[in-house]
């Protein structure tokens, strides 16, 4: 998309130049003693103030921000911009699954070297295990997704279903629903893979290991473990009884349903309060927050979908500027965390930004007044750790297809995992890597 | 779907094929050879264009094809191997087979209802008919994303008019993104936004077909269906197998509505068409080599299928 990419350049000049009325436009470098400018590539919504409040509160180094999409958008062009040795930004954002797949292509900064290891204690451990490998910190935390069950609070109260806490109940709710109201559903099954992952880590599945310190081209994968099967076996169950709906998330159709009551619940992550407020006007403070079901009557696993870090890349020029850009965009950022939490509703991984009473104590009127951090908050600090393979797109992209065909009933829901596994192994062996269970 | 618009016009009905040509193209040779700096330099501005966007990039695509860049090992030179990976790749045949399938099916019907509006355009000469060449055309003004964004909407069970249709009688709504309907709902889609743009290639030939034809045909007593099928189809068969051959190609480049819609059906997957495939193994796998091993296959198929098409056409053409 050349066009695409001359139009961001344009956008990015015009925006550096409005956002640094003072400093010239154009050079990134500062020969003639000004300000180090750094480049970062971001999407986080609301992020033109965080933006702002690091250049008042930075005199030595300025940030210009673009944003060039989101998510799969941007990795295209950051990956387009690594395979040609130049174009892409000093900063940028990249979520949690995907770090392992800019290591092995060689694209992060190691920031150890720069101090950012001293940031370790400032973030939830799961978090920066994920960031780093070893004492190699590639990636700064910003925001997660912790999980929760999100469900139709006046809905259940009415027709008296109590609310699952274990996934058996959770189908036998499912049951309840249908037969209360046969347009009902219990949630979307909604084929995203970063949600299956997300419902996997849950149950306990552990599917993939990756080190690129320790071997550069071994992996680990096992989509098959009962921990993973039981996921499927359950939403296939649903699924295949017309208990569960098949929209996509994120699309009108799905929006639609969840504002209409033909969705009852939905397992969802600690940023979708804010993402949904302001989408479902007609079921706002209908809705609740309850714990994630689970596996066993009395446990407490927890999963996470979602959450973003800032990396920098191999091409900053000034690796050491950019690494402080990483860290104090958000990092202890008082004013950035006002818009994030705020405005732009992030999850934060900052552990004392997610104790801090204003945070945790805060009334959501989209869920009639409930507090729904103080259920968001422990499950984000019960998270353990769990790796990703340096090709998780192809991982996400295989679970999304095979359960696509499965809803479609082009295949049993059986023989998805292994379906799945069958396939990730051979690409990874066809990628040189020696694969181990 | 990306479709090069066409460079040249059609070519005129009644230029005589075979040798007539020849004769003239050595009589326009010698010509040249007379000015020879003058035609280098007419040459040169769409020569060096020509230089620097298509033979450079595609010179450039394919010596990346032949070398492989594994994840883990790096890049190495591996010659023909990724085409021998691309040609017994299950997720690229089935993506092919795919798209062949959907161009038997969608091909003829789209370019037959093109044809019957140009003969009715042809026929008809009121205002009326004016307005509906505009409307006709109007789809393909509509950009390929924006339509595909449209009719994914249009689809919808909550605000499109379609799906809830049978309910009316008593029916199942329709799920235009069911694995059974999908091909049939994107072969819409294509349909919607090229007919109009064929008929017109279509109508523009028959303008030139000379109208003593049709007046001999009337002498002789033929109908006016008979003249539509008998005289004026045949005249402009030359226009007709240029639409086909665009149409081929470029369904066989089918990209961008199924790129949008998998955004509304997730059964559009990773390898769901050819140039999908090469688009995510190049910027979701940052697999550059294999995209391009893939995009060359695909362009030799692409060059093979076409090169048969014009083949069968000028040996059935010569015959007649």
């Amino acid at each position: 998309m050349p066009g695409t990419t001359w139009l961001a350049k344009l956008r990015a000049g015009l925006a550096a130049c409005g956002l640094l009325a003072v400093a010239a436009c154009g050079g990134a470098t500062s020969d003639d003693g000004g300000p180090v400018k750094v480049s970062v590539w971001a999407w986080y919504p609301e992020f033109k103030g965080v933006v702002e409040a690091f250049n008042a509160s930075h005199k030595d180094i300025q940030v210009e921000w673009t944003n060039v999409g989101t998510g799969p958008d941007q990795y295209a062009k950051l990956k387009t911009a690594f395979t040609a040795g130049k174009g892409a930004p000093d900063v940028a954002m990249v979520e949690f699954q995907q770090i392992p797949t800019f290591i092995i292509l060689d694209a992060l900064v190691d920031m150890g070297p720069h101090g950012a290891n001293e940031d370790k204690d400032l973030y939830a451990e799961w978090a920066w295990s994920q960031a780093t490998d070893g004492e190699k910190v590639y990636a700064i935390p910003v925001d997660g997704g912790p999980m929760a069950l999100m469900y139709r609070k006046d809905l259940f109260d009415q027709h008296a279903i109590p609310v699952p806490t274990t996934w058996a109940e959770y189908a036998d709710a499912a049951a309840k629903i249908k037969a209360a109201d046969p347009e009902g559903h219990i949630a979307s099954f909604g084929s995203d893979g970063g949600w299956i992952n997300g419902l996997m880590w849950q149950s306990g599945c552990r599917p993939y290991g990756y080190s690129q310190a320790t071997a550069k081209d071994q992996v680990k994968i096992n989509l098959t473990a009962p921990e993973c099967k039981r996921v499927f076996d359950l939403y296939g169950d649903l699924v295949e009884k017309g208990l569960m709906a098949k929209d996509p998330f994120f699309t009108a159709d799905a929006t639609a349903a969840l504002d209409s009551g033909k969705y009852w619940t939905w397992a969802a992550a600690g940023w979708t309060p804010g993402y949904v407020a302001g989408s479902l006007k007609n079921t706002a403070g209908k809705w609740a927050v309850a714990p994630m079901p689970q596996w066993t009557a009395g446990a407490d696993e927890q999963g996470d979908w979602g959450g973003s870090t800032f990396t920098v890349t191999k091409q900053a020029k000034n690796p050491a500027a950019a690494t402080t850009v990483a860290r104090e965009l958000f990092g202890k950022s008082k004013a950035a965390w006002d818009i994030g939490l705020n405005k732009a509703f992030l999850y934060p991984l900052v552990k004392d930004v997610a104790a801090d009473p204003a945070f945790t104590g805060k009334a959501y009127e989209f869920f009639n007044g409930q507090k729904v951090n103080e259920i968001f908050v422990p499950v984000s600090e019960k998270l353990g750790e769990f790796q990703y393979t340096p090709f998780q797109d192809f991982v996400f992209g295989e679970l999304n297809d095979r359960s696509a065909e499965a809803m479609s009933g082009s295949r049993s829901w059986d023989s998805v995992l292994e379906e799945t596994q069958k396939n990730v192994v051979a690409y990874a062996e066809q990628q040189g890597f020696k694969v181990s269970k | 779907m990306t479709r090069s618009a066409p460079i040249t016009a059609p070519a005129p009905a009644d230029s005589p094929p075979g040798r007539p040509a020849e004769s003239r193209s050595r009589r326009r040779s010698r010509r040249v050879t007379a000015h020879p700096v003058a035609g280098a330099l007419f040459v040169l501005p769409f020569f060096l264009v020509v230089v620097a966007f298509l033979i450079v990039p595609l010179g450039y695509a394919f010596w990346l094809s032949l070398s492989s860049k594994s994840l883990a090992t790096g890049v190495k030179f591996s010659g023909l191997d990724n085409y021998v990976r691309a040609f017994t790749d299950p997720l690229l045949l089935d993506g092919l087979l795919r798209v062949v399938l959907f161009g038997l099916v969608q091909i003829p019907i789209m370019l037959g209802i093109a044809l019957a509006g140009a003969l009715v355009l042809d026929a008809v000469t009121t205002k009326f008919a004016l307005a509906f060449r505009l409307i006709a055309f109007m789809p393909y003004a509509v950009p390929a994303v924006v339509g595909a964004l449209m009719w994914g909407f249009l689809y919808s069970r909550t605000f499109g008019p379609f799906a809830d249709l049978p309910t009316l009688v008593g029916g199942e709504p329709i799920d235009f993104f069911s694995v059974s309907l999908l091909l049939l709902s994107l072969g819409n889609i294509v349909t919607w936004a090229w007919t109009g743009y064929n008929m017109i290639i279509l109508y523009s030939a028959l303008q030139g077909v000379p109208r003593e034809m049709y007046e001999a045909a009337v002498i002789d007593g033929a109908t006016p269906v008979q003249i539509a099928l008998r005289v004026k189809v045949p005249a402009i068969k030359q226009a007709i197998s240029l639409a086909a051959i665009f149409t081929v190609i470029g369904t066989m480049q089918f990209f961008t509505e199924p790129a949008i819609m998998a955004r509304f059906a997730p059964q559009i997957s990773a390898g769901y068409t050819p140039n999908l495939y090469a688009y995510n193994q190049a910027f979701a796998y940052s697999d550059f080599h294999y995209s391009a091993a893939v995009s060359f296959a695909l362009g030799f198929l692409v060059f093979v299928v076409a090169y048969l098409f014009v083949f069968v056409n000028r040996r059935r053409g010569a015959r007649a």
